[in-house]
Protein backbone atom coordinates (compact mmCIF):
# COMPACT_ATOMS: atom_id res chain seq x y z
CA UNK A 1 0.00 0.00 0.00
CA UNK A 2 2.78 2.41 0.97
CA UNK A 3 4.63 1.60 -2.24
CA UNK A 4 1.45 2.24 -4.23
CA UNK A 5 0.81 5.59 -2.55
CA UNK A 6 4.41 6.68 -3.06
CA UNK A 7 4.18 5.70 -6.72
CA UNK A 8 1.06 7.85 -7.17
CA UNK A 9 2.63 10.83 -5.39
CA UNK A 10 5.84 10.57 -7.43
CA UNK A 11 4.02 10.35 -10.75
CA UNK A 12 1.79 13.34 -9.90
CA UNK A 13 4.80 15.46 -8.95
CA UNK A 14 6.62 14.32 -12.11
CA UNK A 15 3.59 15.29 -14.19
CA UNK A 16 3.45 18.81 -12.72
CA UNK A 17 7.20 19.39 -13.10
CA UNK A 18 7.27 18.03 -16.66
CA UNK A 19 4.27 20.12 -17.67
CA UNK A 20 5.98 23.23 -16.27
CA UNK A 21 9.19 22.39 -18.12
CA UNK A 22 7.23 21.77 -21.33
CA UNK A 23 5.75 25.26 -21.02
CA UNK A 24 9.18 26.79 -20.41
CA UNK A 25 11.28 24.93 -23.01
CA UNK A 26 11.29 25.35 -26.78
CA UNK A 27 13.00 27.42 -29.44
CA UNK A 28 12.65 30.23 -26.95
CA UNK A 29 13.19 29.60 -23.26
CA UNK A 30 10.73 31.25 -20.90
CA UNK A 31 11.45 31.45 -17.21
CA UNK A 32 8.73 30.85 -14.64
CA UNK A 33 8.73 34.60 -13.99
CA UNK A 34 8.12 35.31 -17.67
CA UNK A 35 5.33 32.76 -17.80
CA UNK A 36 3.72 34.37 -14.76
CA UNK A 37 3.99 37.79 -16.37
CA UNK A 38 2.42 36.38 -19.54
CA UNK A 39 -0.40 34.91 -17.53
CA UNK A 40 -1.05 38.20 -15.77
CA UNK A 41 -1.22 40.04 -19.08
CA UNK A 42 2.19 41.70 -19.08
CA UNK A 43 3.80 39.62 -21.85
CA UNK A 44 1.24 39.20 -24.64
CA UNK A 45 3.79 37.80 -27.12
CA UNK A 46 4.79 35.01 -24.73
CA UNK A 47 1.17 34.34 -23.87
CA UNK A 48 0.36 34.00 -27.54
CA UNK A 49 3.22 31.51 -28.14
CA UNK A 50 2.25 29.47 -25.12
CA UNK A 51 -1.45 29.41 -25.98
CA UNK A 52 -1.00 28.78 -29.69
CA UNK A 53 1.85 26.28 -29.70
CA UNK A 54 2.89 24.90 -26.36
CA UNK A 55 -0.33 24.46 -24.39
CA UNK A 56 -2.31 22.56 -27.06
CA UNK A 57 0.66 20.33 -27.66
CA UNK A 58 1.09 19.61 -23.95
CA UNK A 59 -2.59 18.80 -23.48
CA UNK A 60 -2.60 16.56 -26.56
CA UNK A 61 0.49 14.66 -25.39
CA UNK A 62 -0.97 14.21 -21.90
CA UNK A 63 -4.32 12.81 -22.97
CA UNK A 64 -2.85 10.73 -25.82
CA UNK A 65 -0.27 9.21 -23.46
CA UNK A 66 -2.98 8.25 -20.99
CA UNK A 67 -5.12 6.77 -23.76
CA UNK A 68 -2.29 4.71 -25.28
CA UNK A 69 -1.12 3.37 -21.93
CA UNK A 70 -4.67 2.33 -20.97
CA UNK A 71 -5.24 0.76 -24.39
CA UNK A 72 -2.05 -1.28 -23.88
CA UNK A 73 -3.01 -2.41 -20.37
CA UNK A 74 -6.47 -3.49 -21.48
CA UNK A 75 -5.08 -5.35 -24.52
CA UNK A 76 -2.80 -7.24 -22.16
CA UNK A 77 -5.77 -8.31 -20.09
CA UNK A 78 -7.93 -9.28 -23.07
CA UNK A 79 -5.19 -11.21 -24.86
CA UNK A 80 -3.77 -12.51 -21.55
CA UNK A 81 -0.39 -11.49 -22.88
CA UNK A 82 1.90 -8.88 -21.40
CA UNK A 83 3.32 -7.95 -24.79
CA UNK A 84 -0.02 -7.20 -26.38
CA UNK A 85 -0.36 -3.59 -27.48
CA UNK A 86 -2.36 -2.05 -30.32
CA UNK A 87 0.72 -0.45 -31.85
CA UNK A 88 2.65 -3.69 -32.32
CA UNK A 89 -0.38 -5.80 -33.21
CA UNK A 90 -1.10 -3.77 -36.33
CA UNK A 91 -4.20 -2.04 -34.95
CA UNK A 92 -2.87 1.48 -35.34
CA UNK A 93 -1.06 0.87 -38.63
CA UNK A 94 -4.29 -0.58 -40.07
CA UNK A 95 -5.96 2.63 -38.94
CA UNK A 96 -3.29 4.74 -40.61
CA UNK A 97 -3.64 2.75 -43.84
CA UNK A 98 -7.38 3.26 -43.90
CA UNK A 99 -7.01 6.96 -43.13
CA UNK A 100 -4.66 7.23 -46.10
CA UNK A 101 -6.96 5.32 -48.43
CA UNK A 102 -9.84 7.46 -47.23
CA UNK A 103 -7.97 10.70 -47.88
CA UNK A 104 -7.16 9.52 -51.41
CA UNK A 105 -10.46 8.00 -52.41
CA UNK A 106 -13.28 9.28 -50.24
CA UNK A 107 -14.84 12.71 -50.06
CA UNK A 108 -14.19 14.45 -46.75
CA UNK A 109 -16.76 13.88 -44.01
CA UNK A 110 -17.04 14.67 -40.33
CA UNK A 111 -14.70 12.71 -38.04
CA UNK A 112 -13.30 11.03 -41.15
CA UNK A 113 -9.89 10.22 -39.70
CA UNK A 114 -11.28 8.97 -36.39
CA UNK A 115 -13.85 6.74 -38.04
CA UNK A 116 -11.43 5.31 -40.57
CA UNK A 117 -8.81 4.66 -37.88
CA UNK A 118 -11.51 2.92 -35.86
CA UNK A 119 -12.60 0.72 -38.77
CA UNK A 120 -8.96 -0.10 -39.60
CA UNK A 121 -8.32 -1.09 -35.99
CA UNK A 122 -11.38 -3.31 -35.89
CA UNK A 123 -10.30 -5.01 -39.13
CA UNK A 124 -6.87 -5.71 -37.63
CA UNK A 125 -8.48 -7.19 -34.51
CA UNK A 126 -10.80 -9.32 -36.60
CA UNK A 127 -7.73 -10.72 -38.38
CA UNK A 128 -6.01 -11.38 -35.04
CA UNK A 129 -9.00 -13.00 -33.41
CA UNK A 130 -8.24 -16.56 -34.34
CA UNK A 131 -8.74 -19.14 -31.61
CA UNK A 132 -5.34 -20.75 -32.14
CA UNK A 133 -3.53 -17.44 -32.31
CA UNK A 134 -5.17 -16.21 -29.14
CA UNK A 135 -4.04 -19.29 -27.22
CA UNK A 136 -0.35 -19.00 -28.12
CA UNK A 137 1.25 -15.84 -26.73
CA UNK A 138 4.20 -15.78 -29.09
CA UNK A 139 2.04 -16.65 -32.07
CA UNK A 140 -0.19 -13.68 -31.30
CA UNK A 141 2.79 -11.35 -31.25
CA UNK A 142 4.27 -12.80 -34.46
CA UNK A 143 0.94 -12.57 -36.30
CA UNK A 144 0.49 -9.05 -34.94
CA UNK A 145 3.95 -7.97 -36.06
CA UNK A 146 3.34 -9.50 -39.50
CA UNK A 147 0.05 -7.62 -39.79
CA UNK A 148 1.73 -4.44 -38.64
CA UNK A 149 4.49 -4.76 -41.26
CA UNK A 150 1.95 -5.55 -43.97
CA UNK A 151 -0.16 -2.50 -43.19
CA UNK A 152 2.91 -0.29 -43.01
CA UNK A 153 4.19 -1.63 -46.34
CA UNK A 154 0.78 -1.04 -47.94
CA UNK A 155 0.80 2.50 -46.61
CA UNK A 156 4.22 3.03 -48.20
CA UNK A 157 2.99 1.48 -51.43
CA UNK A 158 0.06 3.88 -51.61
CA UNK A 159 2.20 6.91 -50.84
CA UNK A 160 4.89 6.01 -53.42
CA UNK A 161 5.18 8.86 -55.87
CA UNK A 162 2.09 10.58 -54.56
CA UNK A 163 2.33 13.75 -52.62
CA UNK A 164 0.09 13.02 -49.69
CA UNK A 165 0.25 14.91 -46.52
CA UNK A 166 0.77 12.17 -43.96
CA UNK A 167 2.63 14.29 -41.45
CA UNK A 168 1.04 13.45 -38.17
CA UNK A 169 2.36 14.09 -34.72
CA UNK A 170 2.05 16.78 -32.15
CA UNK A 171 4.00 19.39 -34.12
CA UNK A 172 1.68 22.18 -35.13
CA UNK A 173 -1.36 20.54 -33.57
CA UNK A 174 -4.39 22.79 -33.64
CA UNK A 175 -6.82 23.56 -30.83
CA UNK A 176 -9.61 21.92 -32.79
CA UNK A 177 -7.68 18.62 -32.90
CA UNK A 178 -6.90 19.01 -29.21
CA UNK A 179 -10.55 19.63 -28.32
CA UNK A 180 -11.61 16.57 -30.28
CA UNK A 181 -8.92 14.47 -28.61
CA UNK A 182 -9.80 15.81 -25.15
CA UNK A 183 -13.49 15.03 -25.56
CA UNK A 184 -13.08 11.56 -27.06
CA UNK A 185 -10.18 10.84 -24.73
CA UNK A 186 -12.14 11.86 -21.64
CA UNK A 187 -15.04 9.61 -22.64
CA UNK A 188 -12.64 6.74 -23.36
CA UNK A 189 -10.75 7.09 -20.10
CA UNK A 190 -13.94 7.22 -18.03
CA UNK A 191 -15.02 4.02 -19.81
CA UNK A 192 -11.64 2.49 -18.98
CA UNK A 193 -12.09 3.21 -15.27
CA UNK A 194 -15.63 1.85 -15.31
CA UNK A 195 -14.65 -1.31 -17.15
CA UNK A 196 -11.50 -1.97 -15.09
CA UNK A 197 -13.16 -4.80 -13.08
CA UNK A 198 -13.65 -6.70 -16.35
CA UNK A 199 -9.92 -6.62 -17.00
CA UNK A 200 -9.48 -8.29 -13.60
CA UNK A 201 -12.16 -10.89 -14.29
CA UNK A 202 -10.38 -11.97 -17.46
CA UNK A 203 -7.51 -13.32 -15.37
CA UNK A 204 -9.72 -16.36 -14.88
CA UNK A 205 -10.24 -19.03 -17.54
CA UNK A 206 -13.37 -18.67 -19.68
CA UNK A 207 -14.97 -21.82 -18.28
CA UNK A 208 -14.65 -20.52 -14.73
CA UNK A 209 -16.10 -17.14 -15.72
CA UNK A 210 -19.04 -18.79 -17.45
CA UNK A 211 -19.76 -20.82 -14.32
CA UNK A 212 -20.19 -17.59 -12.36
CA UNK A 213 -22.61 -16.27 -14.93
CA UNK A 214 -20.30 -13.86 -16.72
CA UNK A 215 -20.85 -13.27 -20.46
CA UNK A 216 -17.15 -13.69 -21.27
CA UNK A 217 -17.28 -13.12 -25.01
CA UNK A 218 -19.34 -9.95 -24.72
CA UNK A 219 -17.00 -8.68 -22.03
CA UNK A 220 -13.91 -9.36 -24.12
CA UNK A 221 -15.49 -7.78 -27.18
CA UNK A 222 -16.47 -4.68 -25.19
CA UNK A 223 -12.91 -4.23 -23.97
CA UNK A 224 -11.49 -4.77 -27.46
CA UNK A 225 -13.76 -2.10 -28.92
CA UNK A 226 -12.57 0.24 -26.17
CA UNK A 227 -8.93 -0.52 -27.04
CA UNK A 228 -9.54 0.24 -30.73
CA UNK A 229 -11.48 3.40 -29.86
CA UNK A 230 -8.66 4.73 -27.68
CA UNK A 231 -5.82 3.91 -30.04
CA UNK A 232 -7.72 4.96 -33.18
CA UNK A 233 -8.44 8.38 -31.68
CA UNK A 234 -4.79 8.99 -30.96
CA UNK A 235 -3.74 7.62 -34.35
CA UNK A 236 -6.16 9.94 -36.12
CA UNK A 237 -4.55 12.97 -34.51
CA UNK A 238 -0.93 12.02 -33.95
CA UNK A 239 -0.21 8.87 -35.97
CA UNK A 240 1.19 5.69 -34.47
CA UNK A 241 3.21 6.23 -31.30
CA UNK A 242 4.61 2.81 -30.44
CA UNK A 243 5.43 1.01 -27.20
CA UNK A 244 3.76 3.29 -24.63
CA UNK A 245 1.11 0.62 -24.18
CA UNK A 246 3.75 -2.00 -23.38
CA UNK A 247 6.25 -0.01 -21.33
CA UNK A 248 3.85 1.83 -19.04
CA UNK A 249 1.56 -1.01 -17.83
CA UNK A 250 4.50 -3.35 -17.28
CA UNK A 251 6.30 -0.78 -15.14
CA UNK A 252 2.99 0.03 -13.43
CA UNK A 253 2.62 -3.62 -12.39
CA UNK A 254 5.98 -3.39 -10.66
CA UNK A 255 4.95 -0.36 -8.61
CA UNK A 256 1.24 -0.81 -7.95
CA UNK A 257 0.64 -4.56 -8.24
CA UNK A 258 -1.61 -6.59 -10.48
CA UNK A 259 -5.08 -5.21 -9.83
CA UNK A 260 -6.33 -3.51 -12.99
CA UNK A 261 -8.38 -1.10 -10.91
CA UNK A 262 -5.03 0.30 -9.79
CA UNK A 263 -2.93 -0.49 -12.87
CA UNK A 264 -5.27 1.44 -15.18
CA UNK A 265 -5.41 4.80 -13.38
CA UNK A 266 -1.69 4.61 -12.66
CA UNK A 267 -0.99 3.76 -16.30
CA UNK A 268 -3.06 6.76 -17.42
CA UNK A 269 -0.97 9.11 -15.30
CA UNK A 270 2.35 7.46 -16.21
CA UNK A 271 1.47 7.27 -19.91
CA UNK A 272 0.56 10.96 -19.87
CA UNK A 273 3.85 11.78 -18.19
CA UNK A 274 5.95 9.58 -20.50
CA UNK A 275 4.50 10.94 -23.72
CA UNK A 276 4.77 14.53 -22.53
CA UNK A 277 8.38 13.97 -21.42
CA UNK A 278 9.30 12.29 -24.71
CA UNK A 279 7.57 14.96 -26.81
CA UNK A 280 9.26 17.73 -24.85
CA UNK A 281 12.68 16.12 -25.23
CA UNK A 282 12.01 15.65 -28.97
CA UNK A 283 11.16 19.35 -29.25
CA UNK A 284 14.41 20.59 -27.77
CA UNK A 285 17.25 18.16 -28.55
CA UNK A 286 17.86 19.18 -32.17
CA UNK A 287 16.72 22.80 -32.17
CA UNK A 288 15.51 24.40 -34.37
CA UNK A 289 14.31 21.09 -35.80
CA UNK A 290 12.71 18.33 -33.74
CA UNK A 291 12.43 14.56 -33.37
CA UNK A 292 8.94 13.10 -33.24
CA UNK A 293 7.69 11.38 -30.08
CA UNK A 294 7.04 8.26 -32.18
CA UNK A 295 10.71 8.02 -33.19
CA UNK A 296 11.95 8.45 -29.64
CA UNK A 297 9.45 5.91 -28.33
CA UNK A 298 10.59 3.38 -30.95
CA UNK A 299 14.20 3.92 -29.84
CA UNK A 300 13.33 3.40 -26.15
CA UNK A 301 10.62 0.78 -26.69
CA UNK A 302 12.59 -1.70 -28.80
CA UNK A 303 15.26 -2.37 -26.14
CA UNK A 304 12.60 -2.37 -23.37
CA UNK A 305 10.70 -5.10 -25.20
CA UNK A 306 13.87 -7.16 -25.60
CA UNK A 307 14.67 -6.83 -21.89
CA UNK A 308 11.10 -7.71 -20.93
CA UNK A 309 11.17 -10.91 -22.97
CA UNK A 310 14.71 -11.96 -22.10
CA UNK A 311 14.48 -11.27 -18.39
CA UNK A 312 11.44 -13.51 -18.16
CA UNK A 313 9.16 -10.63 -17.33
CA UNK A 314 7.01 -12.03 -20.08
CA UNK A 315 4.50 -14.47 -18.69
CA UNK A 316 2.24 -14.28 -21.68
CA UNK A 317 -0.68 -16.58 -21.46
CA UNK A 318 1.17 -18.98 -19.19
CA UNK A 319 -1.08 -20.07 -16.42
CA UNK A 320 0.23 -19.80 -12.91
CA UNK B 1 -31.97 -32.07 -9.72
CA UNK B 2 -32.33 -34.88 -12.20
CA UNK B 3 -31.24 -36.25 -15.52
CA UNK B 4 -33.94 -37.89 -17.63
CA UNK B 5 -32.89 -40.17 -20.51
CA UNK B 6 -29.95 -37.92 -21.30
CA UNK B 7 -27.80 -38.64 -24.33
CA UNK B 8 -24.76 -36.60 -25.17
CA UNK B 9 -21.96 -36.97 -27.68
CA UNK B 10 -20.22 -35.40 -30.62
CA UNK B 11 -21.88 -35.96 -33.99
CA UNK B 12 -20.46 -38.97 -35.80
CA UNK B 13 -18.82 -40.53 -32.76
CA UNK B 14 -19.90 -42.85 -29.96
CA UNK B 15 -22.10 -41.29 -27.27
CA UNK B 16 -20.23 -39.98 -24.23
CA UNK B 17 -23.41 -40.31 -22.14
CA UNK B 18 -26.10 -42.84 -23.03
CA UNK B 19 -29.70 -42.90 -21.81
CA UNK B 20 -28.73 -41.57 -18.40
CA UNK B 21 -31.51 -41.26 -15.84
CA UNK B 22 -30.73 -40.44 -12.22
CA UNK B 23 -31.65 -38.04 -9.43
CA UNK B 24 -29.24 -35.96 -7.37
CA UNK B 25 -30.33 -36.46 -3.74
CA UNK B 26 -31.06 -33.04 -2.23
CA UNK B 27 -29.02 -32.05 0.81
CA UNK B 28 -26.73 -35.07 0.49
CA UNK B 29 -23.24 -35.78 -0.76
CA UNK B 30 -23.17 -37.57 -4.10
CA UNK B 31 -19.99 -39.02 -5.59
CA UNK B 32 -19.65 -39.99 -9.23
CA UNK B 33 -17.09 -42.74 -9.76
CA UNK B 34 -15.86 -44.71 -12.74
CA UNK B 35 -12.88 -45.13 -15.03
CA UNK B 36 -11.13 -42.22 -16.68
CA UNK B 37 -13.11 -41.24 -19.74
CA UNK B 38 -16.30 -42.87 -18.42
CA UNK B 39 -18.06 -39.50 -18.69
CA UNK B 40 -17.90 -38.27 -15.07
CA UNK B 41 -16.88 -34.69 -15.86
CA UNK B 42 -19.29 -34.61 -18.80
CA UNK B 43 -22.10 -35.45 -16.38
CA UNK B 44 -21.11 -32.48 -14.23
CA UNK B 45 -21.16 -30.23 -17.29
CA UNK B 46 -24.59 -31.51 -18.23
CA UNK B 47 -25.88 -30.95 -14.70
CA UNK B 48 -24.49 -27.41 -14.74
CA UNK B 49 -26.04 -26.67 -18.10
CA UNK B 50 -22.66 -25.74 -19.58
CA UNK B 51 -23.26 -28.39 -22.26
CA UNK B 52 -26.70 -29.37 -23.51
CA UNK B 53 -27.89 -32.95 -24.04
CA UNK B 54 -28.52 -34.22 -27.57
CA UNK B 55 -31.73 -35.68 -26.22
CA UNK B 56 -33.36 -36.00 -22.80
CA UNK B 57 -33.65 -33.30 -20.15
CA UNK B 58 -31.73 -31.97 -17.19
CA UNK B 59 -34.02 -30.47 -14.55
CA UNK B 60 -33.37 -28.36 -11.51
CA UNK B 61 -36.18 -27.87 -8.98
CA UNK B 62 -38.58 -29.32 -11.54
CA UNK B 63 -37.62 -26.86 -14.29
CA UNK B 64 -35.36 -27.52 -17.27
CA UNK B 65 -31.89 -26.12 -16.56
CA UNK B 66 -32.09 -24.24 -19.86
CA UNK B 67 -34.98 -22.19 -18.46
CA UNK B 68 -32.56 -20.49 -16.08
CA UNK B 69 -30.36 -17.62 -17.20
CA UNK B 70 -26.61 -17.96 -16.84
CA UNK B 71 -26.73 -15.77 -13.73
CA UNK B 72 -29.61 -17.68 -12.16
CA UNK B 73 -27.71 -20.90 -12.71
CA UNK B 74 -24.57 -19.37 -11.16
CA UNK B 75 -26.55 -18.41 -8.07
CA UNK B 76 -27.70 -22.03 -7.65
CA UNK B 77 -24.68 -24.07 -8.74
CA UNK B 78 -20.98 -23.49 -8.01
CA UNK B 79 -18.08 -25.46 -9.44
CA UNK B 80 -14.62 -26.23 -8.08
CA UNK B 81 -12.35 -27.96 -10.57
CA UNK B 82 -9.20 -29.99 -10.04
CA UNK B 83 -6.78 -27.38 -11.27
CA UNK B 84 -7.39 -23.71 -11.77
CA UNK B 85 -5.45 -21.63 -14.19
CA UNK B 86 -5.09 -17.93 -13.77
CA UNK B 87 -3.45 -15.71 -16.33
CA UNK B 88 -1.92 -13.09 -14.10
CA UNK B 89 -1.33 -12.60 -10.43
CA UNK B 90 -4.46 -12.48 -8.30
CA UNK B 91 -4.77 -11.99 -4.58
CA UNK B 92 -6.83 -14.40 -2.52
CA UNK B 93 -9.65 -11.88 -2.05
CA UNK B 94 -9.76 -11.12 -5.79
CA UNK B 95 -10.35 -14.80 -6.49
CA UNK B 96 -13.16 -15.00 -3.94
CA UNK B 97 -14.74 -11.80 -5.28
CA UNK B 98 -15.29 -13.52 -8.62
CA UNK B 99 -17.76 -15.77 -6.77
CA UNK B 100 -19.88 -12.70 -6.01
CA UNK B 101 -20.26 -11.75 -9.68
CA UNK B 102 -23.74 -13.32 -10.05
CA UNK B 103 -25.08 -10.88 -7.44
CA UNK B 104 -23.75 -7.62 -8.83
CA UNK B 105 -23.92 -5.55 -11.95
CA UNK B 106 -21.02 -6.33 -14.26
CA UNK B 107 -19.33 -3.00 -13.58
CA UNK B 108 -19.60 -3.15 -9.80
CA UNK B 109 -16.64 -3.07 -7.45
CA UNK B 110 -17.01 -5.72 -4.76
CA UNK B 111 -15.87 -4.83 -1.24
CA UNK B 112 -13.43 -6.85 0.87
CA UNK B 113 -15.98 -7.04 3.69
CA UNK B 114 -18.38 -8.88 1.42
CA UNK B 115 -16.02 -11.80 0.82
CA UNK B 116 -14.43 -12.03 4.28
CA UNK B 117 -17.09 -14.42 5.72
CA UNK B 118 -16.44 -16.96 2.95
CA UNK B 119 -12.72 -16.86 3.61
CA UNK B 120 -13.44 -17.26 7.31
CA UNK B 121 -15.41 -20.43 6.53
CA UNK B 122 -12.32 -21.97 4.95
CA UNK B 123 -10.01 -20.48 7.62
CA UNK B 124 -8.12 -18.23 5.23
CA UNK B 125 -9.30 -14.74 6.18
CA UNK B 126 -5.78 -13.94 7.36
CA UNK B 127 -4.42 -14.56 3.84
CA UNK B 128 -6.87 -12.23 2.07
CA UNK B 129 -4.27 -9.88 0.64
CA UNK B 130 -1.71 -12.50 -0.29
CA UNK B 131 -1.08 -13.52 -3.90
CA UNK B 132 -2.83 -16.82 -4.58
CA UNK B 133 0.38 -18.39 -5.87
CA UNK B 134 2.13 -17.81 -2.54
CA UNK B 135 -0.20 -20.35 -0.88
CA UNK B 136 0.23 -24.13 -0.77
CA UNK B 137 -1.81 -26.36 -3.08
CA UNK B 138 -4.21 -27.28 -0.31
CA UNK B 139 -4.73 -23.66 0.71
CA UNK B 140 -5.27 -22.64 -2.91
CA UNK B 141 -7.96 -25.30 -3.26
CA UNK B 142 -9.63 -23.84 -0.15
CA UNK B 143 -9.55 -20.39 -1.76
CA UNK B 144 -11.37 -21.77 -4.81
CA UNK B 145 -13.83 -23.43 -2.48
CA UNK B 146 -14.39 -20.06 -0.78
CA UNK B 147 -15.02 -18.52 -4.22
CA UNK B 148 -17.60 -21.24 -4.91
CA UNK B 149 -19.23 -20.64 -1.50
CA UNK B 150 -19.36 -16.92 -2.29
CA UNK B 151 -21.89 -17.88 -4.96
CA UNK B 152 -24.08 -19.04 -2.04
CA UNK B 153 -25.04 -22.09 -4.07
CA UNK B 154 -27.61 -24.76 -3.33
CA UNK B 155 -25.45 -27.20 -5.26
CA UNK B 156 -21.68 -27.43 -4.93
CA UNK B 157 -19.96 -29.37 -7.73
CA UNK B 158 -16.41 -30.55 -7.31
CA UNK B 159 -14.48 -32.11 -10.17
CA UNK B 160 -11.70 -34.23 -8.68
CA UNK B 161 -10.93 -31.59 -6.06
CA UNK B 162 -8.21 -33.60 -4.31
CA UNK B 163 -6.15 -34.60 -7.34
CA UNK B 164 -3.05 -32.56 -6.60
CA UNK B 165 -3.25 -32.72 -2.82
CA UNK B 166 -1.36 -34.89 -0.37
CA UNK B 167 -3.36 -37.12 1.97
CA UNK B 168 -3.34 -34.59 4.82
CA UNK B 169 -4.85 -31.86 2.62
CA UNK B 170 -7.23 -34.38 1.06
CA UNK B 171 -8.51 -35.27 4.51
CA UNK B 172 -8.89 -31.63 5.59
CA UNK B 173 -10.73 -30.69 2.39
CA UNK B 174 -13.13 -33.61 2.66
CA UNK B 175 -13.83 -32.79 6.29
CA UNK B 176 -14.59 -29.20 5.32
CA UNK B 177 -16.92 -30.34 2.53
CA UNK B 178 -18.81 -32.61 4.94
CA UNK B 179 -19.12 -29.71 7.37
CA UNK B 180 -20.50 -27.41 4.66
CA UNK B 181 -22.98 -30.08 3.62
CA UNK B 182 -24.30 -30.42 7.16
CA UNK B 183 -24.14 -26.82 8.36
CA UNK B 184 -25.13 -24.97 5.21
CA UNK B 185 -27.36 -27.67 3.75
CA UNK B 186 -25.50 -27.56 0.44
CA UNK B 187 -26.02 -30.50 -1.90
CA UNK B 188 -22.57 -31.71 -2.91
CA UNK B 189 -21.84 -33.50 -6.19
CA UNK B 190 -18.28 -34.73 -6.53
CA UNK B 191 -16.35 -36.51 -9.22
CA UNK B 192 -13.72 -38.56 -7.42
CA UNK B 193 -11.14 -40.94 -8.79
CA UNK B 194 -10.36 -42.40 -5.37
CA UNK B 195 -13.07 -45.02 -4.77
CA UNK B 196 -12.30 -45.36 -1.08
CA UNK B 197 -12.53 -41.64 -0.52
CA UNK B 198 -15.82 -41.61 -2.38
CA UNK B 199 -17.21 -44.51 -0.40
CA UNK B 200 -16.17 -42.94 2.87
CA UNK B 201 -17.56 -39.44 2.37
CA UNK B 202 -20.68 -39.80 0.26
CA UNK B 203 -24.27 -40.62 1.07
CA UNK B 204 -24.95 -41.70 -2.50
CA UNK B 205 -22.77 -42.88 -5.37
CA UNK B 206 -23.21 -43.17 -9.10
CA UNK B 207 -21.02 -45.86 -10.58
CA UNK B 208 -20.66 -45.28 -14.30
CA UNK B 209 -19.02 -47.05 -17.21
CA UNK B 210 -18.71 -45.73 -20.77
CA UNK B 211 -21.38 -43.11 -20.25
CA UNK B 212 -23.92 -45.48 -18.71
CA UNK B 213 -25.13 -45.70 -15.15
CA UNK B 214 -24.17 -49.10 -13.74
CA UNK B 215 -25.48 -48.57 -10.24
CA UNK B 216 -26.78 -45.75 -8.07
CA UNK B 217 -27.10 -46.03 -4.33
CA UNK B 218 -25.39 -45.79 -0.97
CA UNK B 219 -21.93 -47.25 -0.33
CA UNK B 220 -23.46 -50.58 0.70
CA UNK B 221 -24.97 -50.98 -2.76
CA UNK B 222 -21.72 -50.13 -4.54
CA UNK B 223 -19.48 -52.27 -2.34
CA UNK B 224 -19.90 -55.30 -4.55
CA UNK B 225 -16.80 -57.05 -5.79
CA UNK B 226 -18.33 -58.16 -9.10
CA UNK B 227 -19.88 -54.76 -9.80
CA UNK B 228 -16.68 -52.82 -9.14
CA UNK B 229 -14.60 -55.32 -11.13
CA UNK B 230 -16.92 -54.82 -14.07
CA UNK B 231 -16.87 -51.03 -13.78
CA UNK B 232 -13.10 -50.77 -13.64
CA UNK B 233 -12.33 -53.89 -15.70
CA UNK B 234 -9.93 -55.07 -13.03
CA UNK B 235 -10.00 -57.86 -10.46
CA UNK B 236 -11.08 -56.13 -7.27
CA UNK B 237 -11.23 -57.25 -3.68
CA UNK B 238 -12.96 -55.64 -0.74
CA UNK B 239 -11.06 -55.99 2.50
CA UNK B 240 -12.13 -54.98 5.98
CA UNK B 241 -9.81 -52.75 7.95
CA UNK B 242 -10.26 -52.49 11.67
CA UNK B 243 -11.62 -49.11 12.83
CA UNK B 244 -11.97 -48.04 9.17
CA UNK B 245 -14.37 -50.43 7.51
CA UNK B 246 -14.45 -51.88 4.02
CA UNK B 247 -11.59 -50.90 1.71
CA UNK B 248 -11.38 -51.52 -2.03
CA UNK B 249 -8.11 -52.83 -3.44
CA UNK B 250 -7.21 -54.03 -6.91
CA UNK B 251 -5.61 -57.40 -7.16
CA UNK B 252 -3.23 -57.09 -10.11
CA UNK B 253 0.44 -57.19 -9.16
Amino acid sequence: MAKERTAYIVICIALIITAMLALMLGTQFYSLAQLWQALTGHQPAILSTVLTFRLPRILAALIAGGMLASAGAISQSVFRNRLADPTILGVTSAGELLMLIGSLMLPAFAFQKQLLALVGGLVAFALLANRKTLRQPYQLIIVGVALNLTFMALTQLFTKGINVSTSLGFNGITWSSVYSLLITGFIGLVAVLLMAPWANDLKLPDEQLSSVGVPVTAMRLGLLVLVVYLSADVTAVAGTIPFIGIIVPNIARYFVGHDYQTILPFSMLSGAWLLLAVDTIGRIVVLPSEISAATIMAVIGGPFLIILVQRGGFHGIKAR
Amino acid sequence: MELKHVNYGYPGSENLITDFTATVPKGKILAIIGQNGAGKSTLLKLLMGSVLPASGTVEIDGKPITALSRRERAAKIALVTQQHQIYDEMTVKEVVKTGRLPFHSLLATISDAEVRPFLETVNLAHAMDRPLTSLSGGQQQRVWLAAALAQEPQYLFLDEPTTYLDIRYQHDLMELIQKLNVEKQITVVMVLHDINQALKISDQLWLIKRGKLLEAGPATAILDKALLSEAFELPIKIVKIEKYGPYVIQLTA
